[in-house]
């Protein structure tokens, strides 16, 4: 118990450390502030721009798509911000460069310790944007906020923070093995964030079946969403499906802790 | 091996983001047509640009400012030659990589997945092998021009990420430009952009013929001079200072 | 302190496969090779020793180090440091070790020195009054104060090292490991931290380990060396035993003008000849380059001279090749 106290004022520290680190490169900062602003400014832009020209897609009006936008971009930036030290290429970094052995050389968890090597608060630009767009939909969608919204919506988010940040670590993970193939998490971190930003039956029914069952991020935004706006299942699943968001979230966040622990013995055993 | 499986998942990540943004298009179009394009047309536009977003750096390039920062352009600067042909060179070698191992594998994978377009003519491929090595001028010397920022700033990566994000927007990268409402396509027009994607996609799906097609080439050969002009003379001002500051 | 009993370390290395299929085969094919990157290492080291722990590159050095500081598990062996074994009990383990690597820091790179310290004093728990007692005597000694205040990344190589010596003995462990602590500084710079780390070793008992190419700091700080090559400790003993019956023998290379039968020279060993070439290994004590030189030229008609310093580097090669200490 004391431990854990310990441990978390080390992660206030080690935070503390990093955003004074950060604001010594002031105009870097605010270059890269506006930088990721702009990013999910051009991405949902250039969609709304183009969505002028057609009525729906898969039958979902442009603030429904702002809403499910809105949610996994809040989602991912904040998990982008805290998870930043397991950002796979990053991370690929510290094995390379040996700091992952100065952080086992010292008398911390390195959980911790990787957790409080970075922490890039430029996202809050994209954030910001995030919470536009969200207001914007959540306005114009006219959501009937009643108690049992209210209590949900924390849950889907923290479900999303979850789900990104562990798939965050597994990618981190396989750095213990590899550190040249790493792009292949992008098909489930980023590819995930974009193919959660529609409608999921925009998408052939293979691919919609992998992300259901294989890796479970339908549940994550998609019928949130569909609960939110009270729009009816095209796919005809039992009700509760409507609100697995945080047990699948918490469900891959563990599993994704299980295998870093399965790489790290790895690692101590072949070195790198 | 490791590199060979770093490739696999490379053309993996990117044969599905394809995926991805075909399925967006195809919804929207909703089996109708837009502005002149219908659903082959869609689908020819993700998959061309998925196999030459690496031909035009579409996410940017940071080795100039890189050798700027470790100083080591001192040097290179002494050498009897010019700066730009030099990493001109060395890009023009990365992108024919990137095209040939890359870009020609995505097309092949995604021609299996897809129904995709084939260019017909002989005089349509012409233009677009020829739009192609413009676009690459084109997307070089904008980077080349950013890079130079680093001799002024500390902070020229800031305006990297700054201007590759305005690329792949700008470019037609993120949606086909044609599918943005009128005015907004007219502003493009009058920056670069455009000729580092768009006008070899629109050749390539056919949109242009004749002197329509001799305009397109014609406008993009008038920005490839005029931008490598201008980085010329931002890298003579660059070396200038360079000599000033003393390395 | 360190007890180590038939310690190894393999590990696997895969042959990749080649061909259209490769990658494929890759994941199936069971074609690999084991690398013994230690192999059956038995050594004892007691409390208050400098030990030199040296060998080529890839010689087995740091993983032996990466063993005794808890980073590798071992493949077999018994390996007990300070009554722990590394590996499973790390926080409790590393608390009560300290560890330099020469090419890295432990420093927070845009943080000031005196801000990485303060962070280190709560990771590893250090009590205020010994934090500031310890940082009192590092700072005089190393001359830390001109830089404490300074973000780590603009030190110099020299400062850094300092900076992360004090980081690495703040909280006053035991056992010290070195690797490579003077790599890339200059002469002075070297010196002041040899004579550092005998100034901790002498007041504070503390055991060092330490890694390094230089054969100075061997030579200035340790009396025990050990000697590793492939995977094999070849050497074990005082570095004088070491240095008199292989090193400390410069060699001098001579091409002569002509080709001459006799070549043997009083106060030199005749060490190799290939045509008009010959190789003289002599000792500094007994013989300077210049008499060496008098007494050959006296006698020979020479084209070429070169002397070659004793290399430690040089001298494990050489033990491993000849077998010169009867280990296979």
């Amino acid at each position: 118990m004391v431990d854990l106290k310990h441990q978390l004022e080390l992660y206030r520290r080690l935070l503390g450390a990093q955003l004074r680190s950060q604001m010594q490169y002031r105009v870097g900062f605010i270059l890269d502030l506006i930088s990721t602003m702009l990013f999910t400014l051009t991405e949902f832009g250039a969609f709304v721009l183009v969505f002028q020209r057609f009525p729906s897609i898969g039958g979902w009006k442009l603030e429904e798509v702002a809403f499910l936008y809105g949610m996994v971009e809040f989602s991912f930036g904040v998990m982008d911000m805290i998870f930043a030290g397991f950002d796979p290429p990053a991370f690929a970094q510290h094995v390379r460069k040996g700091t992952l052995d100065q952080f086992l050389l010292r008398p911390s968890s390195l959980l911790v310790q990787v957790f409080g090597s970075d922490f890039t608060l430029r996202r809050i630009g994209r954030i910001v944007l995030a919470i536009g767009i969200l207001v914007y939909a959540i306005t114009a969608n006219d959501i009937v906020w009643n108690l049992e919204k209210i209590l949900f919506f924390p849950f889907v988010v923290l479900g999303m923070i979850l789900f990104f940040g562990g798939l965050f670590m597994v990618g981190a993970t396989i750095t213990f093995w590899t550190v040249e193939s790493t792009e292949a998490m992008n098909i489930f971190t980023y590819g995930g964030s974009y193919l959660m930003s529609y409608p999921m039956n925009i998408y052939s029914d293979w691919l919609r079946k992998f992300f259901t069952f294989v890796v479970p991020a339908i549940f994550l935004n998609y019928y949130p969403a569909l609960f939110f706006l009270e729009k009816p299942d095209p796919f005809l699943m039992p009700y509760f499906v409507h609100f697995l968001a945080p047990v699948v979230g918490f469900l891959i966040f563990f599993l994704s802790v299980q295998f870093w622990k399965f790489g790290l013995t790895h690692y101590q055993s072949t070195g790198n | 091996m490791t590199y060979r499986a770093a490739t696999i998942a490379g053309l993996t990540t990117n044969v599905f983001f394809g995926l991805l943004r075909a399925s967006v298009l195809l919804a929207l179009l909703n089996g109708q047509s837009s502005n002149g394009w219908n659903s082959s047309d869609a689908v020819t536009y993700v998959v061309l640009t998925q196999a030459i977003m690496m031909f035009v750096s579409i996410f940017g390039w940071t080795d100039l400012m890189n050798a700027v920062y470790r100083g080591e352009i001192a040097t290179d600067l002494l050498r009897p030659m010019s700066l730009f042909g030099f990493w001109f060179a060395q890009d023009v070698g990365r992108a024919m990589a990137a095209l040939l191992l890359r870009g020609v594998t995505i097309l092949v994978i995604s021609s299996l997945i897809f129904q995709i377009k084939i260019p017909s003519s002989f005089t349509q491929i012409l233009a677009l092998l020829l739009s192609m090595m413009l676009a690459l001028t084109i997307s070089f010397a904008i980077r080349f021009i950013y890079n130079l920022a680093a001799f002024w700033s500390p902070d020229a990566r800031g305006f990297a990420r700054f201007a590759s994000v305005i690329g792949t927007f700008a470019s037609g990268f993120l949606m086909p430009l044609r599918f943005f409402p009128d005015w907004v396509q007219q502003v493009l027009n009058f920056t670069p952009f455009p000729h580092v994607m768009n006008t070899i996609i629109e050749i390539y799906v056919g949109s242009f013929s004749g002197s329509g097609l001799l305009e397109a080439l014609l406008v993009q050969t008038l920005w490839a001079v005029l931008l490598v002009i201008l980085a010329n003379a931002i890298l003579a001002r660059a070396s200038k200072r360079l000599v000033i500051l003393g390395g | 302190m360190i007890q180590v009993e038939n310690l190894a370390k393999h590990f696997t290395v895969r042959n990749p496969q080649k061909g259209s299929f490769g990658l494929l085969k890759n994941f199936v094919s069971r074609d690999s090779k084991i690398l013994k990157a230690v192999d059956d290492v038995t050594f004892k080291i007691s409390r208050g020793e400098i030990v030199g722990y040296l060998g080529p590159n890839g010689a087995g050095k740091s993983t032996t180090i990466k063993m005794l500081t808890g980073l590798l598990v071992p493949t077999s062996g018994h390996l007990e440091v300070n009554g722990f074994v590394p590996w499973k009990s790390r926080q409790t383990y590393v608390s009560r070790i300290g560890a330099v690597f020469g090419q890295r820091s432990t420093l927070w790179w845009d943080l000031p020195v005196i801000e990485s310290l303060e962070l280190l004093q709560f990771i590893y728990k250090i009590p205020s009054a010994t934090f500031k007692h310890n940082l009192e005597h590092f700072t005089k000694i190393l001359g830390l104060d001109e830089f404490l205040n300074s973000p780590a990344r603009s030190l110099s190589l020299g400062q850094r090292m300092r900076a992360d010596l004090c980081a690495a003995l703040l909280h006053n462990p035991d056992l010290l490991f070195l690797d490579e602590p003077t790599i890339g500084l200059d002469v002075v710079a070297k010196e002041r931290i040899r004579e550092f780390i005998l100034h901790i070793n002498a007041t504070r008992e503390t055991t060092v380990v330490l890694t390094t190419h230089d054969l100075a700091d061997v030579q200035k700080l340790c009396k025990r060396a050990m000697i590793i090559d492939h995977g094999k400790l070849l050497f074990d003993g005082a570095l004088e035993t070491l240095q008199t019956r292989f090193g400390g023998m410069r060699q001098l290379v001579v091409d002569f003008a002509e080709s001459y039968a006799a070549l043997e020279v009083e106060g030199a060993k005749l060490v190799s000849r290939d045509g008009n070439r010959a190789v003289y290994a002599f000792s500094r004590e007994h013989l300077s380059a210049s008499e060496l030189i008098r007494r050959l030229s006296e006698r020979f008609g020479i084209q070429d001279i070169s002397v070659l310093e004793p290399d430690i580097e040089a001298t494990i090669r050489l033990i491993y090749e000849r077998n010169l200490l009867g280990v296979a």
